[in-house]
């Protein structure tokens, strides 16, 4: 056991920040320092597109589908870069999650088609999972898919489904044997989003943000060709995507980089002359905050290091996505508790106009974003597998309790 | 990074879970719980024997030289057993104090005495009314010729009453200077009331009614002895959090096991959603417990300043994780962890000893926040 880091790795961080200093375009970090999550489109087209020219597109795929080998923890020190900078967080649907379903169950035919684009943000990905009467309880899903000749025929409906109206493609879970037990009869199909009979409602969501949608597919006819893996394997599938990043669901780097902001507000803030920061109150906060957070990233170190004595890691992974997706909210709570009253106005997205009064911005910079990040925040405990399921995962897999 | 145990470390692990499984069962437990010392000498010869205390001791003084890895190691399997006998006092608290004023001969002869297993020492250092920080202590040291008068008084002092020497803090007169003293436990005109905590040790309230004590018993002063006593206490810290995670992953799995056992309505409880999202819990702040202690261990060895607040960071972290998982540990247990016939409860009271020993929540809470904000 020891925990130097080795000096590879120091060098390594090094080049990263430099290539990210020099790349970056500063409108996009500004952009992305109001409201990270979910990035901008545009800007994600772009950064994918910057990334894939320095041959970091995908850093965690093989080196043969352009990967760049890096060890786990050098894609740990990337992703730290990454937020670090206010740059662009990876897009989750393309590159982590069909993507390495393409390379793990796709024909040698579709990783060619799709996977190219996908690296050049190009195409841009959506999921469509969650239905209206599946959510928690996705094996239900009623979205179905019969063989016609040598096209798929998909009726059904999918809702929450992040960015469909932007995306050129989804990957959809659908049921193609009724008869199967409900997980077994799951398939995956890859639908091109305008397709005739697919039809993308966007749906307003809490903070204003309009990536959230419903999907209607009505007679969408796509190729046989577009079944990735076997019929009835959609579901090994799907977990395989989930389970990929095993660390991505401590959001570690986003916490960090968000407290920071937390803490960037308190230094700024005031209460009765005194520096909210100085405030003992405030400093046992964020501290009690900080101190939990540092647990967190050590859990992922645990993980990326390839701690073998681990308990089962089924469950250790849903304890990280149970204290990332709180940390998410609690940062987010320290963020408008520090903001005051101030944290409640509404900046539609985009409006990021600072007036200035007698010299004195009314609104600072780090104010706007803020209330939505925290409504998008709620969401946190919500997907990829609720807080609820996460519990149900740890009773069955660390204890063998229950069925969850 | 490595966080897996090397094959030595593997070693000392597994010997140290033999020893207990074999020599702490419960009953032989609740027999030195109720014994007049409250441990066992023939286990602390025993723990000679093994080497355990000489870890992490100077060669030169008969130490088995390591990192402080192997010390959380071993303290992870003493809190598994919830063992009594005075480990962190001697040789975690106080060997290192003494390791590091090595030029004293004094500190060398009871450094040698204590690897042999012939020494057991306690920290004299808080005093009343100073709840977790002494920085202006009242044990004054008086000069008088060739020796020092101590007077003053320390309280609730932790394994005091096992204790042959003491290291005792006190501020010189008419100085700010502190000063570390070695002090015989039986030496005259120190008197010592000793009395049981909650989780079964031993404590003492030691009043010194001018006791003389050699200059050649001058451990270290001023700034040095600052700095020494703080590094050995963020050591004892870090230690207990490694003693509370195994105390804590003990008492899950059996609060698991009771859960798949104990029948109500007809069913195991285990069952019930409520418990095992209440298990999940606990589950969680385990996890979050281990990787805490690991990144104390990473900065153990660190400058001062860093060292305290990530030590702190993981104080707080396990404290919190204590509160949760011992209670949640009675409540699913039920009346029956109300009980000292059953190992729950003892589980329980080891927990919240741990949570207020060498600071609590908030003072560590305090420490690291003068770090973590500026």
């Amino acid at each position: 056991m020891h925990f130097e880091p080795s000096p590879g790795d120091v060098a390594f961080r090094a080049d990263v920040r430099e290539f990210i200093r020099q790349h970056l375009p500063p409108d996009m970090a500004r952009r992305s320092y109001i409201c990270s999550q979910p990035p901008d489109i545009g800007d994600f087209r772009r950064w994918q597109r910057i990334l894939h020219d320095r041959g970091w597109g995908a850093p965690h795929w093989p080196v043969e589908y352009g990967g760049t080998g890096w060890t786990a923890m050098q894609r740990h020190i990337f992703m730290e870069e990454i937020f670090r900078a206010d740059a662009i967080d990876y897009g989750w649907q393309g590159t982590h999650m069909i993507g390495p379903v393409l390379i793990a169950f796709g024909t040698e035919e579709q990783r060619r088609r799709f996977l190219p684009p996908m690296l050049r943000g190009e195409e841009i990905w959506c999921q469509g999972f969650s239905e209206p009467n599946a959510g928690s309880d996705l094996a239900s899903l009623r979205t179905r898919a019969e063989l016609a000749g040598d096209e798929w025929v998909i009726h059904g409906q999918k809702i929450w489904t992040s960015d469909a109206a932007e995306a050129d493609w989804g990957f959809f879970l659908v049921r193609t044997d009724p008869h199967a037990k409900p997980q077994r009869g799951i398939s995956m199909l890859l639908v091109p989003m305008n397709a005739p009979g697919v039809r993308v409602r966007p749906i307003e969501a809490l903070n204003g943000g309009r990536d959230l949608n419903e999907v209607f597919l009505d007679g969408v006819r796509v190729p046989r060709g577009n079944l990735v893996g076997e019929a009835g394997q959609g579901w090994t599938c799907a977990k395989y995507l989930l389970e990929k990043e095993r660390t991505a669901s401590a959001y570690l780097y986003r916490n960090r980089r968000e407290l920071e902001k937390a803490r960037e507000i308190a230094r700024a803030e005031t209460v009765e002359g005194v520096r909210l920061i100085d405030t003992p109150e405030f400093a046992r906060r964020i501290a009690r905050v900080e101190a939990d957070l540092l647990a967190l990233e050590w859990s992922v170190l645990r993980i990326l290091a390839g701690e073998k004595n681990l308990h089962d890691a089924d469950a250790v992974v849903s304890a990280l996505k149970i204290r990332g997706a709180e940390m998410q909210q609690r940062v987010a709570a320290l963020q408008l508790d520090a903001l005051g009253p101030r944290a409640l106005r509404v900046f539609a997205q985009g409006d990021r106009s600072a007036e200035v009064i007698e010299g004195t911005s009314l609104w600072p910079a780090y104010v706007p974003g803020r209330l939505g990040q925290f409504l998008y925040a709620r969401a946190a405990t919500l997907y990829g597998g609720t807080r609820e399921i996460q519990k149900n995962i740890i009773a069955r897999r660390a204890f063998g309790l229950g069925s969850g | 990074m490595d966080f897996d145990l090397t094959e030595e470390q593997q070693m000392l692990r597994d010997g140290a879970r033999r020893f207990f499984r074999e020599h702490y069962r419960f009953e032989d437990r609740r027999a030195l719980l109720a014994s007049e010392a409250g441990f066992s000498r023939d286990h602390w010869a025993k723990y000679a024997e093994l080497g355990w205390l000489a870890l992490g001791q100077p060669e030169e003084t008969g130490g088995w030289p390591g990192s402080f890895v192997e010390t959380a190691i071993l303290m992870e399997e003493f809190g598994r057993a919830l063992a009594l006998e005075p480990y962190v006092s001697t040789v975690v608290l106080c060997a290192h104090v003494l390791g590091r004023c090595a030029a004293a001969r004094a500190a060398r002869e009871v450094l040698q005495a204590l690897a042999a297993g012939d020494a057991r020492l306690a920290l004299a250092h808080h005093e009343p009314g100073g709840r977790y920080d002494a920085e202006r202590l009242n044990v004054v040291a008086t000069r008088r010729g060739d020796a020092f008068q101590l007077r003053g008084c320390k309280s609730c002092v932790p394994d005091a009453p096992a204790a042959n020497r003491l290291i005792v803090s006190a501020r010189l007169e008419g100085e700010e200077d502190i000063v570390l003293l070695l002090v015989d436990a039986g030496v005259p005109g120190l008197r010592m009331n000793a009395y049981s905590l909650v989780d079964g040790t031993r404590a003492a309230d030691l009043v010194f009614d001018g006791v003389r004590v050699p200059a050649s018993s001058v451990l270290a002063r001023g700034a040095a002895a600052g700095d020494i006593l703080q590094a050995a206490l963020d050591r004892a810290t870090l230690a207990r959090v490694a003693m509370a995670l195994g105390a804590m992953e003990t008492v899950l799995q059996m609060t698991a096991e009771y859960a798949k056992t104990r029948v109500q309505f007809g069913q195991a409880i285990g069952r019930f959603q409520a418990l095992q999202h209440r298990l999940a819990e606990m589950f969680v702040e385990v996890q979050e417990t281990r990787s805490i202690l690991c990144c104390g261990l990473a900065h153990v060895e660190a400058a001062g300043a860093e060292r305290s607040a990530m030590i702190s960071a993981a104080k707080v972290v396990a404290a919190n994780a204590a509160r949760i998982v011992g209670e949640q540990a009675v409540q699913l247990h039920g009346s029956i962890a109300m009980t000292t016939e059953y190992a729950a409860g003892h589980y329980y009271e080891h927990l919240l000893a741990f949570e207020r020993i060498y600071g609590d929540v908030d003072w560590h809470l305090d420490r690291f926040a003068r770090r973590a904000v500026t």
